[in-house]
């Protein structure tokens, strides 16, 4: 087996302690072996320089990548205080590591290509399969930024992410690369080499009412629907007045968030209001263009739990030839909340489904996949509310039976 | 020809065109027909239409009634969550701060982790001791952030005096949000909401237990005023429950350390008794020593010069010399009890053990005591069982005992009394008495007879000498056997001693 992965997980008040001992805990699951490439996650507690230290302390200076989540991710459920840490060992791997840093100065486009310049740069090889990205989830315009990356890695290229979150605090969010603490930035692999990866997206979120139109947009910002100002679809639907609504609208709009029907594609991509403009259009996470047909949609516990089970599948198939070394998972910070207590079930279905492999992730404020239908050649767009997998998956030999 | 031919083409030309107007006349007829039934088919399909934007638009509103209602639910779910979350990280810390008995250390089991359990981000505690208001833990600010934040409750007077006078708590979400107050405290605290409960012992309130979120998200509810005021409350419970171990701890240790001086002073006193009885004892020992050889010359001579071996004396010279003599075998007798009760006490006298049969000694006894008994006007019953078992002891020391014991109640019951001597089977041991129908022994005395050289004050001992060393001697002979001498009295009717010896069958 030339691919080892190790998860290790830490809950210690102090976050060199927690770093060390959650790194501990992989570095013995992957023999001491040599780490080719290594992810942090943790709760904002603990984004801290002693965090790296505390991994220093036990594995030198690893490559390596991650971000600040709501909750953490482990493999019995979430947890809203925690460092966890995934050690990949593998001869077959082949990675271009790289930070882009200042968002705000630069603009999320040229962050995005920047960061995949030098991505491609460290990668210094020909070959490349999947990117995987972690940007700060404080960046109002994901797609725009996801452009930028495309610009660079190619419209069709897969790239899988997870925007860093706080915890609804929307203040500040880390990322961290190699022994770094970054903020305002995009942290992120381009992988090549022999592994294989397998993505799976699902929210299981439902449209209800009629639909409507997008008649005005300005990259995410959704100026009109039905030539009225966006934040009417809440206020109608809700009953309230557009200022009570405009003063909850993250708090809506994570559980009921806008649809964007997509031809093709199996489920709507769904869009998160971050809040009101001045004219009464709803500013949100990712790209709407005009012309586009909208709806309000309403998630389920059940729906969601069916969705994790879906997402994991279409990763498991997307690796047929493959035995399953690990997986990332980055779930909305909307069906942590929607699920509660049920997140332990979530993860239980996901390991159902992939087995019993290493698991670790983190909540987020936004997810980076690629649509599946023709119509978009596989080209990667930011999401809210889904359940986002990344599994790791190593062909098997030619003498293997399967 | 022509007109003819003319008239024909023309009648033909009318025919046609009758014709003409006729197929046009249909053809109008058709249109119209054909566009009244086109226009009652639109007017079905308006008619349709109309129904399936009424069906859309009804299907719309039932979508905002389920999303209404659907909020609802999850509001109430989401506090469900909440409260479950809130009560499991409360059992938790309930367990962990009831599990130790140290102050500091309650404060030091509340972890960011509890904080961010029960849908919070910052906490801190503060108590009040002898010197002000203390700091007792701070998550998620620095220990200088958290006195300040500390400082600006207590000079916050709604604050202070709901939370720390009332008793109650306090959620930033009751206050009007323009309350400036509250606006102005959560801005310098760097929070968006925060509950504050007073942390309450017996003998009222003594801190308090903030705690905040970050998030302009966070919805406060009752629920969350109810969780912290019960952590609060277990706070100032287990507080409460440290200090009164302290307390208890304290005393303990105090009274441990009493002990410890005591029984220092005692065994110092012990040991200097002891030297001081060692002393007396060899003081007695070589006295009495030194005493006796002078004594027996004295008692020898006295003898020889009463008996006339000298030549006969005056009457007035043989009375001198007889008292001479009387009081020489009294000092004599003293001396010897003297010598014997210190070599006791000393153990220098060895006890030779033997089974001894004491119905028979006793019966020897009352022999040998007949005759003053009777003299007396006295009577002496013997009470002791057949199959009464052997005793173990030293023969000699033990008839001591007995001489002693029934001279003692010949001395101190006046005539037609009775003396009675008894013996029992007493599990391990034989227990023996004496009783008799004396005078009695007043309770203040009990406790003192037995120590040496003391007598009752009576009319009785009053008129008779005596050394106050018999039942010294007594108590010291029972005791070398192992035994237990016990004396139980009423004034005027009587007195018992008894006391124990080993059993023969029992050593």
């Amino acid at each position: 087996m030339s691919t080892v992965i190790g998860v290790g997980f830490s809950e210690k008040k102090d976050p060199y302690v927690a770093g060390s001992e959650a790194a501990q805990t992989a570095l013995y699951q992957i023999h001491h072996r040599k780490i080719s490439l290594s992810f942090l996650f943790s709760t904002i507690h603990f984004s801290h320089e002693k965090l790296l230290e505390g991994i220093s302390y036990v594995v030198g200076s690893p490559r390596l990548l991650g971000c600040s989540g709501a909750n953490l991710i482990v493999s019995d459920g979430l947890r809203p205080y925690g460092v966890g840490v995934m050690f990949i060992s593998s001869e077959k791997l082949r990675c271009g590591i790289a930070a882009a840093t200042d968002w705000k100065t630069k603009g999320a486009g040229a962050l995005g290509e920047e960061w995949a310049h030098a991505a491609l740069k460290d990668l210094n090889e020909p070959e490349r399969h999947q990117a995987l990205i972690f940007p700060d989830g404080l960046i109002e315009n994901g797609s725009e930024l996801l452009r930028g990356v495309k610009n660079v890695l190619g419209k069709s290229f897969p790239v899988l992410g997870a925007s860093s979150a706080d915890n609804f605090r929307f203040v500040r969010t880390y990322q961290y690369f190699c022994d770094s603490i970054l903020s305002n930035s995009l942290v992120g692999a381009v992988i090549g080499g022999g592994l294989s990866f397998g993505m799976g997206l699902r929210h299981g979120w439902k449209p209800l009412g009629k639909p409507h139109t997008i008649t005005a947009s300005v990259g995410n910002v959704v100026k009109t629907i039905d030539n009225k100002p966006a934040i009417a679809i809440y206020a109608d639907y809700f009953g309230q007045p557009a200022g009570e609504i405009a003063q909850a609208l993250i708090r809506i709009s994570t559980n009921y968030p806008l649809g964007l029907y997509i031809p093709g594609e199996r489920e709507y991509i769904l869009r998160n209001a971050l809040r009101v403009d001045d004219e009464g259009g709803l500013v949100c996470q990712g790209d709407a263009a005009a012309g586009t047909e909208v709806r309000l949609m309403m998630g389920t516990k059940s729906r969601a739990l069916t969705a994790a089970t879906e997402a994991a599948t279409e990763a498991r198939e997307a690796l047929k030839n493959c035995a399953i070394r690990g997986a990332l998972i980055f779930e909305s910070i909307s069906r942590s909340k929607l699920l509660g207590r049920l997140t332990g079930d979530e993860m239980s279905r996901i390991k159902d489904i992939l087995g019993d492999v290493p698991l670790v992730g983190i909540s987020t404020f936004g997810e980076q996949a690629p649509l599946k239908s023709l119509e978009y050649y596989g080209s990667a767009h930011f999401h809210n509310e889904t359940l986002a997998i990344l599994a790791i998956g190593e062909p098997y030999g030619p003498g293997h039976g399967a | 020809m022509v007109l003819a031919t003319a008239l024909k083409q023309a009648g033909l030309a009318a025919l046609v065109m009758n014709y003409a107007g006729m197929i046009g006349i249909i053809a109008v007829i058709v249109l119209v027909l054909v566009l009244v039934f086109k226009m009652e088919r639109v007017k079905e399909l308006n008619a349709d239409l109309a129904n399936l934007r009424r069906a859309f638009d009804d299907l719309d509103n039932q979508g905002k009634i389920i999303l209404q209602t659907d909020l609802e639910l999850h509001r109430a779910q989401e506090e469900l969550d909440k409260k479950v979350s809130g009560l499991i990280a409360l059992q938790e810390l309930t367990r962990l701060i009831s599990t130790t008995l140290d102050g500091e250390e309650i404060f030091l089991k509340i972890q960011e982790k509890h904080v961010s359990q029960i849908g919070f981000d910052k906490a801190i505690a503060f108590t009040r001791d002898a010197d002000g208001y203390r700091l007792r833990t701070c998550i998620g600010y620095t220990w200088e952030e958290g006195e300040k934040v500390m400082n600006l409750l207590l000079g916050q007077p709604l604050l202070s005096r709901r939370i720390l006078e009332e008793g109650r708590v306090f959620s930033s979400a009751d206050e009007d949000r323009a309350n400036k107050d509250v606006a102005r405290l959560l801005a310098l605290m760097a929070l968006s909401s925060f509950v504050c409960a007073p942390i309450v012992q017996k003998d009222g309130t003594i801190g308090a237990l903030l705690v905040g979120s970050e998030s302009s998200f966070t919805q406060l509810t009752g629920g969350d005023k109810d969780l912290i005021y019960i952590l609060a409350t277990q706070i100032g419970q287990a507080l409460e429950n440290a200090r009164l171990f302290e307390e208890t701890w304290h005393a303990q240790q105090e009274l441990e350390q009493k002990i410890q001086q005591r029984t220092h002073e005692l065994s110092v006193a012990l040991e200097e008794i002891k030297t001081v009885s060692k002393r007396k004892s060899d003081f007695i020992s070589a006295v009495s020593h030194e005493l006796r050889t002078p004594l027996t010359s004295i008692k020898g001579y006295a003898s020889i010069v009463a008996a006339g071996k000298l030549g006969e004396l005056p009457p007035e010279a043989k009375e001198r010399i007889e008292k001479i003599n009387k009081h020489s075998d009294n000092l004599t007798n003293l001396i010897n009890n003297l010598l014997d009760i210190s070599r006791i006490e000393s153990g220098r006298v060895e006890m030779k053990m033997e089974t001894i049969d004491l119905r028979a000694m006793v019966a020897e006894i009352g022999d040998m005591l007949a005759p003053p008994i009777k003299e007396r006007g006295l009577t002496l019953a013997l009470d002791l069982p057949e199959g009464l078992p052997p005793a173990v002891g030293d023969k000699n020391q033990i008839e001591r005992v007995f001489i002693n014991l029934v001279g003692n109640a010949m001395k101190f019951t006046p005539a037609g009394g009775r003396i009675t001597v008894g013996a029992e089977d007493a599990g391990e041991h034989v227990k023996v008495s004496v009783s008799d129908s004396g005078i009695g022994i007043a309770e203040k005395d009990m406790s003192k007879i037995f120590d040496e050289f003391y007598r009752v004050d009576n009319e009785i001992n009053a008129q008779v000498k005596g050394t106050g060393l018999g039942l010294s001697l007594v108590k010291y002979i029972v005791e070398a056997h192992k035994g237990k001498l016990t004396v139980a009295s009423t004034v005027g009717k009587g007195t018992t001693f008894a006391f124990t010896l080993p059993k023969a069958s029992a050593v």
